[in-house]
């Protein structure tokens, strides 16, 4: 056990200080602002600058277009990134995308891409949900029918975020539909600017952009499919196993919450609330900071956040999430008619962070996994409890990894 | 409170700590299963189990090696706690402990000191400042001769002939009505805000071994609902495999394991950066008995009727955890003290 400051070494110092230089000028007003406008959770110049750095897969060794960071610089800039709010979202899906490419695609192929990844220009966005559901992963119907070296797509993909921002989309379809539903399934990395692509913006109303992406006739060569034809269901579990959070290693070093990046959209939305707290007074002229109702409300929200914090894995998915729901609401109710004024409407004041927490944290419960899903995991993998046996039940580990698969064959 | 701050998040026990909590938690699942804890009821107290605690040094064992200890620290005490809290044990192991540590941290004279690291009878702690001389509900005073309370600006060892009269209550634990105007002897350990201050360092060390005590009794009460609910059926199916069923079970489990790691991460920089996060006590303490509250009656109810019978285990956590967790008083109360660091270090 140890939580103490890190001791950094002196060239660590001067990576920090480098880092510190580095996103000054680049992580402009400007960077914000266009997030604000598009909710795209990329931007462009600061994505291609950090890959010019090496800095996107800060690990990853210099002639595969990574710093070879050790994990501590690793985790220096990390901190500064979410510090400084860097739109990430692309960032993080082609993350996940590119270990299920770099193991199914044609190793030529791999080759070639690993560096454009690295430096930015390509970016991988998540095609699973559909319009008829998204939980149950497996029940997806977008059509591949195979025509000679080629496959043809048809059908809708809905919330594919970063899809306008993406060179390609990491596409689970139907291959077979006599087979069982997880045996029928197969996996492509699929260019978005193939003829048949059509994608549509949807905005969330946390400001987020995420889109629908019609394919119409779509055709693709077959050396974008990811494993084998009916695999791909397998393929798939390498990033979804991932986002769940199922299997990683510990570090000492990294935050051990999934929910950690929502959490830090409830630190800011309770450090605004307590300023504003140290300061208001109310319209009889009575001080918040006295009132001890309000002192309870910010113990309560802090102490959940606390908590959400050190709560590890696919637990603190839920943790994390759920304590930025009621925390945000509570934030809002603590500072009142004050904290309905828009974030964009604001000019300077930090309360913002409470309207905007209110509006984002809905989305955290449901995207990645739905807290459901998730307690569905939790259930299983860590309690050991039975699951039912429904029509189509859904796995979530690979195969090898639990009885579970036996289990549901 | 900087919270880019770079610390490592190791939550990983070392081989020592390992060994800790495997010899107590080897050692409370035998001595201590819950015909052991029933047959103490109503008081609490198992006055065989505690002597053969004492033997294995658990009184002694956070103790400064120039005084006779083994250096153990927080984070050491907080797994032992746990593990008693697994079993329910009817043993006064927190506030003995705490007084003993409390007894060293002010310098009080050996021979006082020993006789209570000694462990027979207990020593108890008045986790309320006393009000005038009025009696006060004590936990554990009604199996220890020594009570430690502040009172005033003073803080003071009270010496009796006989423990103060036993109170049942709710968690089964050896409250005691315990007068202070009754007390034979007197002992002033320290005055003035050094007093204060040791009592408010003890009381932290309690709320922080009872949170991990909370958080044991909650991850067996946890256990206890998991296995009934892989066997018992209804419609043909284990209930287990309804979500109504599981997913209360799932939340119990995300609490008391957050829960137990913010305690881990509480009691670690209690020892070793205790300015630094001076909140954190209290934050683990308030979210142990919620969780606690919540987790305990998830657990019974999940069991349906039976879980409602006194023959149920998950009676036994049930009821402790509310009667454990309210010693100190309205555990919100310590959020209303965390809202208000919070808000005077932003002012
Ligand atoms: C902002 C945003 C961004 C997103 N980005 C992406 C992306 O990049 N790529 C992508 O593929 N998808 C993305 N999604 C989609 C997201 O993954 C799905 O919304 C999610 O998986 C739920 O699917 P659904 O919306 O179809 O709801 P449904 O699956 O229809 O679920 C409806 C409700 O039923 C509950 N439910 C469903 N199944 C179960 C079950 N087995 N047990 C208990 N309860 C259940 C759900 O929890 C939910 O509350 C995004 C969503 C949002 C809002």
């Amino acid at each position: 056990m140890d939580f103490s400051v890190l001791q950094l070494t002196a060239e660590q110092e001067q990576f920090a200080k480098e880092v510190q230089a580095f996103l000054d000028d680049i992580v402009t007003d400007e960077v914000h602002e266009r997030e604000l406008e598009t909710g795209d959770g990329f931007s462009a110049t600061v994505h291609l600058a950090l890959g010019e750095r090496g800095w996107l897969y800060p690990t990853w060794p210099v002639e595969h277009g990574g710093a070879g960071l050790d994990a501590v610089s690793a985790r220096i800039l990390d901190l500064e990134l979410h510090r400084r709010q860097v739109p990430d979202i692309t960032a993080g899906t082609t993350a996940l995308v590119w270990s299920a490419v770099e193991r199914y695609l044609d190793s030529a192929e791999v080759d070639t891409m690993r560096l454009d990844v690295a430096r930015g220009h390509v970016r991988f966005c998540l095609g699973y949900t559909e319009p008829d559901g998204g939980s149950d992963i497996a029940a997806a119907k977008v059509r591949a029918v195979r025509d000679g070296d080629e496959w043809v797509l048809n059908g809708s993909k809905i919330f594919t975020t970063g899809a306008q921002s993406c060179q390609y989309t990491f596409l689970i379809t139907r291959t077979d539909p006599t087979l069982p539903k997880h045996k029928g399934m197969t996996m492509f990395l699929v260019p978005l600017d193939a003829p048949g692509v059509e994608i549509q913006g949807i905005r969330a109303f946390s400001g987020e952009r995420t889109n629908i992406v019609y394919y119409s006739d779509a055709r693709i060569s077959d050396k974008f499919r990811l494993g084998a034809v009916n695999a791909g269901w397998a393929v798939l579990h390498g990033p979804l196993d991932a986002e769940h959070s199922i299997g990683g290693e510990e570090s000492g070093l990294d935050d051990i919450s999934v929910g950690r990046s929502f959490l830090r959209v409830l630190e800011r939305a309770l450090d605004a609330a307590v300023d504003w707290t140290a300061a208001a007074v109310r319209p009889d002229g009575t001080k918040v900071a006295d009132d001890r109702s309000a002192l309870q409300r910010i113990g309560r929200v802090a102490t959940d956040l606390e908590a959400g914090i050190r709560t590890p894995g696919p637990l603190g998915r839920v943790a994390g999430s759920e304590a930025l729901v009621r925390g945000s609401a509570d934030l809002v109710d603590l500072v009142g008619i004050e904290a309905l004024v828009s974030l964009g409407d604001r000019a300077g004041s930090e309360l913002g962070a409470v309207e905007y927490g209110h509006r984002f944290a809905q989305g955290t419960a449901t995207y990645g996994g739905t807290v459901e899903v998730f307690r569905n995991i939790i259930s299983q993998h860590v309690l050991g409890l039975p699951q039912m046996n429904y029509p189509g039940r859904k796995v979530f580990l690979a195969p090898g990894r639990s009885d579970a698969m036996a289990a549901a064959r | 409170m900087d919270r880019w701050e770079l610390r490592r998040q190791d939550y990983s026990l070392d081989s020592d700590q390992e060994d800790v909590r495997e010899a107590f938690s080897e050692f409370f699942a035998k001595e201590s299963p819950s015909s052991v804890v029933r047959a103490a009821e109503p008081l609490g107290y198992d006055a065989a189990l505690w002597e053969k605690l004492v033997g294995m040094g658990v009184t002694t064992m956070s103790l400064p090696a120039a005084l006779g200890g083994d250096d153990a620290t927080l984070v050491e005490l907080v797994l032992v706690a746990e593990e008693l809290g697994r079993n329910a044990s009817p043993v006064p192991l927190i506030s003995h402990v705490v007084s003993v540590r409390l007894l060293a941290a002010v310098g009080a004279d050996r021979a006082v000191l020993d006789a209570a690291a000694a462990g027979l009878p207990p020593v108890a702690l008045a986790l309320a400042p006393l009000t005038g001389t009025s009696p006060a509900l004590v936990p554990d005073a009604a199996i220890a001769n020594d009570v430690i309370a502040l009172s005033g600006e003073e803080l003071v060892l009270f010496r009796s002939a006989e423990p103060a009269p036993f109170i049942a209550n709710h968690g089964s634990t050896p409250l005691g009505r315990w007068d202070p105007a009754a007390a034979s002897g007197r002992i002033v350990l320290a005055s003035g805000p050094a007093a204060v201050s040791a009592f408010e360092r003890a009381l932290g060390d309690w709320k922080l071994l009872t949170a991990a005590a909370l958080i044991g009794l909650t991850q067996i009460a946890l256990d206890t609902a998991v296995e009934f609910a892989k066997t018992r059926e209804t419609m043909g199916v284990p209930i287990g495999s309804l979500q109504g069923v599981a997913f209360p079970l799932a939340d119990v489990a995300i609490g008391v394991t957050g829960a137990r790691n913010l305690i881990w991460r509480a009691a670690w920089m209690s020892e070793y950066e205790p300015q630094a996060r001076p909140e954190l006590i209290a934050m683990a303490y308030a979210n142990a008995a919620r969780v606690a509250t919540r987790g305990t009656t998830t657990s019974a109810h999940m069991q349906g009727g039976l879980g409602f019978t006194i023959e149920a285990d998950a009676s036994l956590y049930f009821l402790r955890a509310k009667g454990w967790s309210v010693l100190a008083g309205d555990p919100n109360l310590d959020l209303v003290g965390i809202g208000a660091g919070l808000v005077v270090a932003a002012g």
